[in-house]
């Protein structure tokens, strides 16, 4: 499959670190961002452990099929699925564990958002408030559910959504990485289909910036790498009260045409 | 302490303390008792307490206030009097004593958080729990089927897709997976066979509620109606899509 990627990470206006992290591994298809917290520089640390720790275990799951699964295999989700859910857990436990071994470390934690595409079907895992979108027909739809307090009391139907918006605790989280031994992973999975663009972002840009302006700064963007660094820009306009991160896949639709299918046929090796 | 009930019809909607401050009505969100009706004005009355009495003012709106009936400016309330706001009606229960009521908590008090903070399981139920206790009884609208905040969805039953007529790789597909494509990709759940079959025809999600199908190269149909967004399936539907009708069904 063909893709296009663009990815920025970015201080924003009032932050002195960026504890944001993300990691691109294009030869599987694989894209990790991830939102740490805790003093001192410890959220940057818990970022990055995650985003390695997922990247790595995932390729060597792809390696070795063998490799057990951290958690246990959900028999309604596909072999790429239940890997990348075992690969945040594999997270979740480095986290932990350093802060164990480093007490400085304690309460450090990160969420995290992770997609790995495959040929029409998209895998989606996420823990915490860093989001992922689909834009699709012109459309932009939020594939990941926060897993914020205030998300979850409008999910309830205890808070209105004006009250959301306007509540003081759009911060507090009630899931996130490292924070306990074990953690309760989100997944999902999707069609794909060609033109789709698939966007990954920590809150620093979903707080910032109106859904209808992501959407219509991704129509109206030639490229993938304008198009993360125009978002960022944008946060940081309204304030960028935080780190922004932002990293953007496109399916590239592939050559349809009937003398192109017919050659990929008679290509094909004669007893596949 | 005295409380509003707001009714529509016969569905208590809400029960709302009158405490120390004031309870204002109306269409507006600002409002303490929002009503989303056009016979409301965006501020159409307010309630409060006035000594050890408790009063009504109406304040200009166009279809006015209307107390038993009546059609009021500013009266006092008392026990059972029903209030008429457009269609709503608000009935008074002064609820025993209404000598010094008390500051109803109306919002779960927390400090600003600006620092990103995580509640561990025991912090994240008593957050859950009280913030249910202060936003009093429940709203109306649809009972949701909500999960526990660590809980497991309920149990599923697994459908089936049952090939009627067209050329795919397996005569029936259980469908127990999160997401099942039909089209000629070798990604696909139903493989479709032939020449210039799309590598993805449509979709068919299951969700925490049921199956639904949706479009993906093609536009499939449910007992004939074009579906263009994703939609439940029933018991016994009838999907076409690409050349191939397959019959939806519940197995046990």
């Amino acid at each position: 499959m063909h893709i296009q990627v663009g990815a920025r990470t970015d201080l924003g206006r009032k932050r002195g670190n960026n504890e944001d992290s993300f990691k691109l591994v294009p030869e599987l298809n694989l894209f990790i961002l991830s939102d740490g917290m805790g003093g001192e520089a410890h959220g940057e640390i818990a970022s990055n452990i995650a985003v390695e720790t997922i990247a790595a275990h995932c390729s060597e799951g792809v390696k070795n099929k063998s490799v057990p699964l951290l958690a246990e295999a959900r028999p309604e989700l596909t072999e790429k699925t239940n890997r990348l859910v075992s690969a945040i857990h594999a997270a979740n436990h480095e986290i932990y564990d350093s802060a164990v071994k480093h007490p400085a470390q304690r309460g450090m934690g990160a969420t995290v958002v992770s997609i790995w595409l495959n040929e029409t079907r998209l895998s989606v895992a996420h823990v915490g408030d860093s989001r992922c979108y689909l834009l699709r027909a012109g459309e932009l739809l939020q594939l990941t559910q926060d897993h914020s307090l205030v998300a979850e009391q409008l999910r309830r139907g205890i808070i209105t959504r004006e009250q959301a918006e306007k509540s003081d605790m759009q911060s507090v989280l009630i899931r996130a990485l490292g924070i306990e031994p074990d953690v309760q992973v989100d997944a999902d999975e999707q069609l794909l289909m060609d033109g789709d663009i698939l966007v990954l972002c920590s809150d620093g840009l979903s707080r910032m910036v109106s859904d209808v302006e992501i959407a219509s700064t991704l129509l109206t963007a030639p490229e993938m790498q304008g198009a993360a660094e125009r978002l960022v820009e944008l946060a940081n306009e309204y304030g960028g009260e935080d780190n922004v991160s932002v990293v953007l896949v496109k399916v590239e639709p592939t050559p349809a045409g009937f003398f192109w299918r017919l050659w990929r046929w008679l290509n094909k090796p004669l007893n596949s | 302490m005295p409380k509003l009930v707001l009714k529509f019809e016969a569905a208590v909607l809400k029960e709302v303390p009158v405490g120390a401050q004031p309870v204002t009505i109306g269409r507006a969100p600002d409002n303490d008792v929002q009503i989303d009706n056009l016979a409301v004005s965006s501020h159409h009355a307010k309630v409060y307490a006035e000594e050890s009495r408790l009063v009504i003012e109406d304040l200009n709106s166009l279809n006015g206030t209307f107390v038993n009936n009546q059609r009021v400016q500013r009266v006092t309330l008392k026990q059972s009097d029903q209030i008429l706001i457009g269609k709503h009606h608000l009935v008074v229960d002064m609820g025993g004593t209404v000598e010094a009521p008390a500051i109803p908590e109306r919002k779960v008090s927390a400090p600003k958080v600006e620092e990103t903070m995580v509640l561990d399981t025991k912090k994240r139920k008593e957050l859950l729990a009280q913030a249910m206790g202060a936003a009093g009884a429940a709203t109306t609208g649809q009972e949701k089927t909500q999960q526990l905040a660590d809980g497991k969805p309920p149990r599923q039953r697994f459908a089936s897709l049952v090939l009627v007529s067209g050329s795919t790789d397996q005569r029936e597909y259980l469908l127990s997976g999160k997401l099942a494509v039909i089209g000629k990709s070798e990604m696909a759940t139903i493989k479709l066979r032939g020449w210039f079959k799309p590598k993805a025809a449509a979709q068919i999600s299951k969700r925490d509620d049921g199956y639904y199908i949706g479009p993906a190269d093609k536009t499939p149909t449910v007992n004939g109606a074009p579906v263009s967004h994703p939609t439940k399936l029933n018991e016994g539907d009838l999907i076409e899509v690409a050349g191939v009708r397959l019959n939806f069904v519940y197995k046990d």
